[in-house]
């Protein structure tokens, strides 16, 4: 057999976002991988430090489409710690509503691409449409289908009223059974199984040894979530479950996945029958910032995301600095598509759910 | 195959898409659509345009007076300047009919122009803007609005203080 390196990328690998790998090729099995980036740097630390702390809670929501609730949120955690803004007990519900109802929306993408690319584009189209059940939540309490909008400094800039209230009780009655449905057959379909099972495997020690977060660590055994080892808004006073598995295979990844939706759909609903009363800001106007350095983090649906924050004299940020999941993550790529099949690769790459217009900026 | 059962049962219930644009589209009541703005609730305070993340809200002064801009293909559509308008003069409708043609461009935008006025109390040049609401107890009535809105800042203070508010 002989060896060859070939380009994969930096179109359309996975989800229609650029990254480049160079892999050589022994016959049909990797040997080595080469991650190249940079093709989507659009400057966003530079333009925050341009714009001032109101402006930065909408530019950072523009980072990347699927975690742009925990981008503002992570941001916004950091601001108020700095000007020491208590954040009231009905806007860290509301802010647990926001980030749970992405969750879903992110995971069922994600698992969704899963089969799509395994070739099952039927199963891609239904978990799809599962999907756009919460799209419609998003669109109906928010206002828009993919930027909430739902952070302001100090508080959440939406309201739910009673109507809202029903609506998402009954929606979240429609997308538990069918989540249910989904989680039994990748659970149990063949074609799944026989594509995704001991594919890409990040042993225990591995994932250690790249500090992966989120999905992916707690598919190789690590028990870490910052929702529940560093509680934010009101997850401390909920039941987060987290699980985890132990083959490290992009099969368990996805059922950490879809484990993860259906918990979601359970914090959603502790979340609406506990919502307390009472102001949805600390303040209505616009609060000075003073000086400071203040770190913020929280789980986005690709894991820990963190932002430090660095206040001078100005009422533009001096810096700001975060550190994206993806960027954990991908590292851990060579050692999952190590001795893998050219045909796997876009699976593997999938199985991370990589974020690169976060983590290029 | 347990997947034939959810495929049948989504054959039956025919297409998920809307018709549109031979049918009406859904629109949620909260949608964040087409800015509206009211020319006669602004206070000319200028807190849409500090926090505009993309600049689309821009003042001019103008020799007839201060010139309100919004330029709907520049704005994202994130709601803060409604959000931090004391005076909900700024509101987002739920229109998306947004798609245009290029010779169109110039027109998608919001121009209004808050005029200079004399003060009538002392004669001053003074922006016709309606009164800060914040902290006025009782709030002002539509009266008080158009008598405040043709006085200058030191003038309404004088009236402010006459009212009896603190």
């Amino acid at each position: 057999m002989s060896n060859f390196t070939i380009p994969v990328g930096p179109l359309n690998v996975a989800l229609e976002e650029p990254m480049y790998f160079k892999v050589d090729v022994h016959g049909e099995t990797v040997a080595n991988v080469d991650i190249h980036a940079g093709h989507v740097h659009r400057g966003i630390e530079y333009l925050v430090t341009k714009r001032n702390v109101f402006q930065n809670l909408v530019l950072t929501e523009r980072i990347c489409s699927l975690c742009s609730n925990s981008h503002p949120q992570a941001y916004a955690m950091a601001i108020e710690q700095i000007a020491g803004l208590t954040v009231p007990p009905r806007a860290e519900y509301m802010r647990v509503i926001a980030d749970e109802i992405k969750r879903v929306a992110s995971h069922l993408f994600n698992v969704g691409v899963l089969a799509h690319l395994v070739g099952f584009e039927s199963l891609f189209m239904h978990v799809m449409e599962v999907r756009e059940m919460m799209q419609d939540v998003k669109e109906s309490m928010f206002g828009n289908r993919m930027d909430l909008g739902a952070h302001v400094i100090g508080g959440v800039r939406f309201n739910i009223d009673d109507e809202n209230i029903a609506y998402l009780k009954a929606q979240l009655d429609r997308i538990a059974p069918a989540v249910a449905e989904i989680t039994h057959l990748y659970r149990t379909n063949g074609s799944i199984l026989g594509r995704t099972r001991g594919i890409g495997v990040l042993s225990h020690a591995d994932a250690v040894d790249c500090s992966v977060v989120g999905p992916v660590a707690r598919a190789s055994g690590i028990n870490y979530d910052v929702r529940v080892k560093a509680p934010y808004a009101a997850y401390d006073r909920l039941e987060v479950p987290v699980h985890t598995l132990s083959d490290g295979d992009v099969w368990s990844r996805a059922i950490v996945r879809l484990s993860e939706v259906t918990t979601a759909v359970d914090i959603l609903r502790q979340c609406l029958d506990n919502l307390p009363a009472g102001p949805t800001s600390c303040t209505t106007e616009r609060p000075s910032i003073p000086v400071g350095e203040a770190i913020g983090k929280c789980e986005a649906p690709r894991g820990e995301l963190i932002y430090y924050v660095r206040m001078t004299d100005s009422p533009r940020p001096e810096r700001v600095k975060w550190r994206v999941p993806s960027f954990m993550n991908w590292d851990a790529l060579r050692i999952m598509m190590k001795d893998a099949k050219i045909a796997d690769i876009a699976i593997i790459v999938n199985s991370i759910d990589p974020c690169i217009s976060c983590t290029e900026r | 195959m347990n997947y034939v059962r959810t495929l049948i049962r989504n054959l039956i219930r025919g297409p998920s898409t809307e018709v549109y644009p031979f049918g009406p589209a859904w629109t949620p009541v909260h949608f964040r659509g087409r800015v509206e703005f009211k020319l006669s609730s602004c206070t000319a305070c200028r807190a849409c345009e500090q926090v505009c993340a993309p600049g689309a809200i821009r003042f001019d002064k103008t020799p007839e007076g201060l010139r309100f801009m919004l330029w709907h293909n520049t704005c994202v559509f994130c709601g803060l300047c409604e959000y931090y308008c004391p005076t909900d003069a700024i509101h987002q409708t739920d229109d998306w009919h947004m798609a245009h043609a290029t010779a169109h461009q110039y027109e998608m935008a919001i121009r209004e122009l808050i005029s200079y006025v004399s003060c009538t109390a002392c004669g001053a040049k003074a922006l016709a803007s309606a009164p800060n609401p914040a902290g006025v107890v009782p709030p002002f009535t539509a009266e008080e609005i158009e008598i405040q809105r043709n006085l200058c800042p030191g003038c309404r203070k004088t009236a402010l203080a006459e009212r009896g508010v603190k």
